[in-house]
């Protein structure tokens, strides 16, 4: 049983908990706003989007980008506070394995986004009647999904000198890069060439592997759309493994 | 003859902009021993515990803690440091500081328990359990710290400025507190600018400055031989020289 590894878990599981107002229900909140306010007042609209209702096929990407930027921010917010308050010493000092220091900081997202996911599922279902079509493609995608997005927000904490760095990764990459995922929309539906273009966006692929989950359909082969999420995500966890191997940006 | 508790032989750290805080730095420190280190701010001493807990990487030399190479996990349990800086979780209460530490030294939760309280008792933090680092004064924050540093048994012990910045009543109480953790047996590595401090508690005393060892000896030996009266005439006379 490797204790050191569960006890850094564990530390960043109460960190999540303590802070639950900011953790958990403030972006449970906002996403359930987007399926409320998107869903409902334009469902009426716009009717259906490849065969299912809009307050219905928008939800899958709505859970999608609330996880990622949860495991994204929870991680490097993590990270860049234990090191800037140098209480990261405590553990780089221990008998802890690189891999444990990595694996334990980077399950705090996961478990923030896995929470956040759960409460939003419950609040959708029964609103907007989100079917789940292929549980296993499902949980095989949020895996994926969340070791990119929860080992990105490790390797973002390691190199950030401010809160500032760590803010503009979200701001400026990660949130534009979701909207414009087909979260909202079928890309199908795109004139040339912004549909290309579409296919250029790495969460892109994330939202279309978990929209299969949940509707049984996507714009792209589900294949391709695990494939690449699977190779960005083993690209992120090598490099976050090798930056605690090392000690680059942890020790000087 | 045992084996020492620390070894340095050659140590050498050069830091990514060139600066050489350690240069072929060689220093054995017996297990069982109260030790101090003294020195200028930058003559290395910080650097030294780093690199003895792992928390830079070494440009050169040996490192080894009861014979064992300092990287292994072996040696890294052998530790106990408190930094010179308070570096608490600030997300953690008393209790779960202590706790939290005990499992990443691999102990058992019920053994993390026994002895957090342990600790809190020792260190008249019990009322306190549940208040977060944070909030705690001063004084009880250098109180977890060394806690902290304590909680998994270390056989060496490294204090890093232990009573910089505290009160009179405290330090009296913190040097009591190591006093008795030396006399159970434990090797103590202390630095300190407080040089009665280093003359009231430690058996041997070095000096460094520039990432060098100038001089090691008892401060009764180190008064004879740099014709001082005190330890504050020697260590001018060390820096001077």
């Amino acid at each position: 049983m490797r204790t050191g590894l569960l006890a850094l878990t564990h530390r960043e599981v109460v960190r999540v908990l303590k802070l639950w107002s900011q953790t958990i229900a403030a972006p449970v909140v906002s996403s359930f706003l987007f399926i409320l306010v998107f869903g409902l007042s334009l469902g009426g609209r716009i009717k259906q989007v490849d065969g299912v209702d809009y307050e219905v096929f928008i939800v899958p990407g709505l859970i999608t980008m609330a996880m990622v930027q949860a495991a994204y921010s929870n991680n490097s917010a993590t990270v860049f506070q234990a090191r800037f308050d140098r209480y990261l010493n405590d553990i780089l000092a221990s008998p802890m394995r690189p891999w444990e220091i990595n694996l334990g900081l980077t399950l705090g997202g996961v478990v923030r986004a896995l929470l956040i996911a759960l409460a939003l599922l419950a609040l959708a279902i029964p609103i907007t009647g989100v079917p789940i079509h292929e549980p296993l493609v499902l949980v095989l995608a949020v895996a994926l999904g969340l070791t990119l997005f929860a080992s990105l927000g490790v390797v973002v904490g390691v190199y950030a000198e401010s809160w500032d760095h760590a803010g503009f990764v979200n701001n400026i990459v990660i949130l534009p890069l979701t909207f414009l995922g087909g979260v909202f929309y079928s890309v199908d539906l795109l004139p040339a060439p912004w549909q290309e273009i579409s296919h250029a966006n790495p969460i892109f692929y994330l939202v279309q592997a978990v929209r299969y989950g949940f509707l049984g359909t996507s714009d792209v082969s589900l294949w391709l759309a695990l494939g690449v999420t699977a190779a960005l995500a083993a690209v992120m966890v090598a490099w976050s493994s090798w930056l605690f191997r090392t000690g680059h940006k942890l020790k000087p | 003859m045992s084996v020492p508790a620390l070894q340095l032989t050659g140590l050498t750290k050069r830091y990514d902009d060139g600066f050489l805080a350690l240069d072929r730095f060689d220093l054995t420190v017996p297990d069982g021993e109260f030790f101090g280190l003294l020195g200028p701010n930058g003559a290395g001493k910080t650097t030294l515990i780093s690199a003895v807990c792992n928390l830079i990487r070494v440009t050169a030399g040996d490192v080894r803690v009861f014979g064992l190479p300092h990287t292994s996990w072996e040696a890294r349990r052998q530790v106990g440091l408190a930094e010179q800086d308070v570096n608490l979780d600030r997300f953690l209460d008393v209790e779960e500081t202590l706790m939290f530490h005990g499992g990443y030294y691999g102990m058992s939760r019920r053994d993390a328990r026994r002895r957090a309280r342990e600790m809190m008792d020792v260190f008249d933090l019990r009322a306190k359990a549940g208040t977060r680092a944070p909030a705690l004064s001063g004084g009880m924050r250098r109180r977890l710290l060394l806690a902290r540093a304590l909680m998994h048994e270390p056989r060496l012990v490294i204090l890093d400025e232990p009573t910089a910045g505290v009160d009179i009543e405290l330090r009296v109480e913190l040097w009591r507190y190591i006093r008795r953790l030396h006399q159970a047996g434990t090797t103590i590595l202390l630095t300190t600018h407080y040089l009665e401090e280093a003359e009231e508690l430690c058996q041997d005393i070095a000096l460094i400055r520039g990432g060098q060892l100038l001089a090691r000896d008892t401060a009764d030996e180190l008064r004879r031989r740099f014709d001082a009266a005190s330890l504050t005439e020697v260590y001018m006379k060390a820096m001077a020289a």
